[in-house]
């Protein structure tokens, strides 16, 4: 493994998707900065946003990192120089993560200290922010899985598409339980059982599509 | 004949392929033995389709063989190893730059990644190539563009140049000077290059040795000027009956009425005298070009296939 190559091709990358991750960022705080404006409906305009922000982010990124080196054939020319693909899969990986964590990161922190410090915010509502951020998380790293596996804009697309209707039903889960709900309107942060349960069943679908993402990536024979 | 001329054998090869085989749906490159010598150019010709791009891309470690071995610069090859590719520089027709981005830009990124990388002869390329390196990569042309892959090969000092096809789609300014600039490394006797087009023109210009590759076998591989010296076409009057002597490495290529045309590639002198004798008229004894010695392997190579 060549640590300089590795920091060679991520930062190159970084700066590659430079803009769009500022954009997402920015617009992703705007959204933050909408829910929090005193209307309902206008909180529910920025809740909207913000999920979209999150999913355009994720499959913008996927393909702009991605899927777009193979398209368009740029992957020959990283291939020709002296990177191994195991380089190259821990250099793609962690920048495609990394890019898609900072506006995820940015929008989560904001609505946290946000939740902290407006005063009608109900700091009660953090854990279910927190596991609907887990649950895109983890549908943006069932689309890497794909992207990878595939290395197909359709397949990748219907992966997005299956988990936006899981996102509803998840919304809905959430909404509906009767712990959760309660939590929404409280006062106080706390974090009951059920939230880690959840919490801990999204790490586990996160940590397995990025390992499973790795291993198709590195046992790749062909690369063009 | 299904083996390159030039068996692999134990020297400092500066690559050597040996067995390898490749299956795709479609296509299948069979038993390739090639061995390339340091410090020369050697030419990969072929129709499209005929398996070039992948025997290079499988030296470049970017496409694993089904069978066989590949070492390059003495090192094995494999898209698991990435040593030996700091004194690679592979051109690919179909390899792209990112467009959003300058040939700055990639100056810089290879330059990172090369302690060999020469700036001087970089800034030489761009002037000589007229290359801005400001300009985005989007808005260069396709010449523009392979010689920007070419000055980020060239500047790195490479001890073997793999080139796919590098003149295909160029004007013939353009193909003039990167064949100019190829040439100039040439008098490095150094550096090796495996040159692959099914432009023979171009090939024969630079290279020392050639090999034909045809359905993804090797059907010929030769010096350049034995190649040129072993291939003749003779062209004959003879009555209908006529059998053509058993002469080694003759063969048929076409008749008209009276006029046969006859081809070997195992000229010998006394192959015109052998000819007279048999009851033909020797009309024309010619040297071909290496184009037409290209074709006329291609349709041998078919015929002892099928």
């Amino acid at each position: 493994m060549n640590t300089q190559a590795i920091q060679i091709l991520f930062l190159k990358d970084l700066f590659l998707s430079r803009w769009p991750m500022f954009g997402y960022l920015v617009g992703g705080l705007l959204s933050v900065m909408v829910t929090c404006l005193p209307s309902e409906s206008a909180g529910f305009i920025g809740f909207i946003l913000m999920i979209t922000v999150t999913i355009a982010a994720g499959i913008h990124l996927i393909g702009a990192l991605l899927l777009a080196e193979s398209i368009d054939m740029t992957r020959t020319f990283i291939m020709s120089l002296p990177v191994s693909l195991l380089d190259y899969s821990i250099a793609k990986i962690s920048v495609v993560l990394v890019a898609f964590l900072i506006p995820w990161f940015g929008m989560l922190a904001s609505l946290t200290i946000l939740n902290f410090v407006v005063p009608e915010a109900k700091p009660g509502i953090l854990p279910f922010l927190v596991l609907l951020f887990l649950f895109m998380l983890g549908g943006f790293c069932l689309q890497l899985f794909t992207a990878v596996v595939t290395e197909s804009v359709g397949w990748t697309i219907v992966v997005l598409v299956l988990g936006n209707v899981t996102l509803n039903l998840f919304l809905k889960m959430l909404y509906e339980h009767p712990v959760i709900s309660q939590l929404n309107k409280s006062e106080v942060l706390s974090w009951p059982p059920v939230v880690l349960q959840i919490m801990a069943i999204e790490a586990i679908v996160i940590l397995i599509a990025l390992g499973l993402t790795f291993m198709f990536q590195i046992r790749r024979r062909d690369l063009v | 004949m299904s083996t390159a001329l030039h068996q692999p054998h134990q020297t400092t090869a500066a690559a050597s392929l040996r067995g390898i085989a490749k299956e795709y749906k479609h296509f299948r490159l069979n038993n390739i033995d090639l061995e390339i010598e340091p410090g020369t150019v050697n030419g990969l010709i072929g129709p499209n389709g005929a398996g070039k791009s992948t025997i290079m891309r499988i030296m470049m470690g970017l496409v694993a063989p089904d069978q066989g071995t590949v070492s390059v610069l003495g090192q094995p090859i494999s898209s698991r190893e990435a040593s030996a590719k700091q004194d690679i520089g592979f051109f690919s027709d179909d390899m792209r730059l990112y467009k959003s981005e300058s040939i700055a830009f990639h100056m810089q990124f290879v330059r990172s990644l090369f302690p060999s990388w020469d700036e001087e002869y970089a800034q030489q390329l761009l002037d000589r190539f007229g290359l801005i390196a400001q300009q985005k990569v989007k808005g260069l042309s396709h010449g523009q563009r392979v010689k920007a892959l070419l000055l980020l090969i060239l500047a790195r000092r490479p001890k073997l140049l793999i080139l796919d096809e590098p003149t295909n789609g160029l004007d013939p300014v353009a193909k003039q000077e990167v064949l100019s600039e190829l040439m100039q490394i040439v008098n490095d006797e150094t550096r090796t290059i495996l040159y692959s087009s099914h432009n023979t023109q171009d090939v024969e210009q630079i290279s020392d040795t050639i090999t034909f590759i045809d359905r993804g076998r090797v059907i010929a591989s030769n010096n350049r000027d034995e190649f040129l010296d072993s291939w003749r076409r003779f062209k004959l009057q003879a009555p209908q009956n006529w059998q053509a002597p058993s002469i080694d490495g003759l063969r048929p290529e076409s008749t008209f009425g009276n006029l046969r045309v006859m081809t070997t590639d195992r000229y010998q002198t006394e192959v015109e005298a052998r000819l007279q004798s048999s009851g033909a008229t020797l009309e024309a004894s010619e040297a071909m070009t290496l184009e037409e010695i290209f074709v006329a392997a291609v349709v041998r190579g078919r015929e002892e296939k099928q």
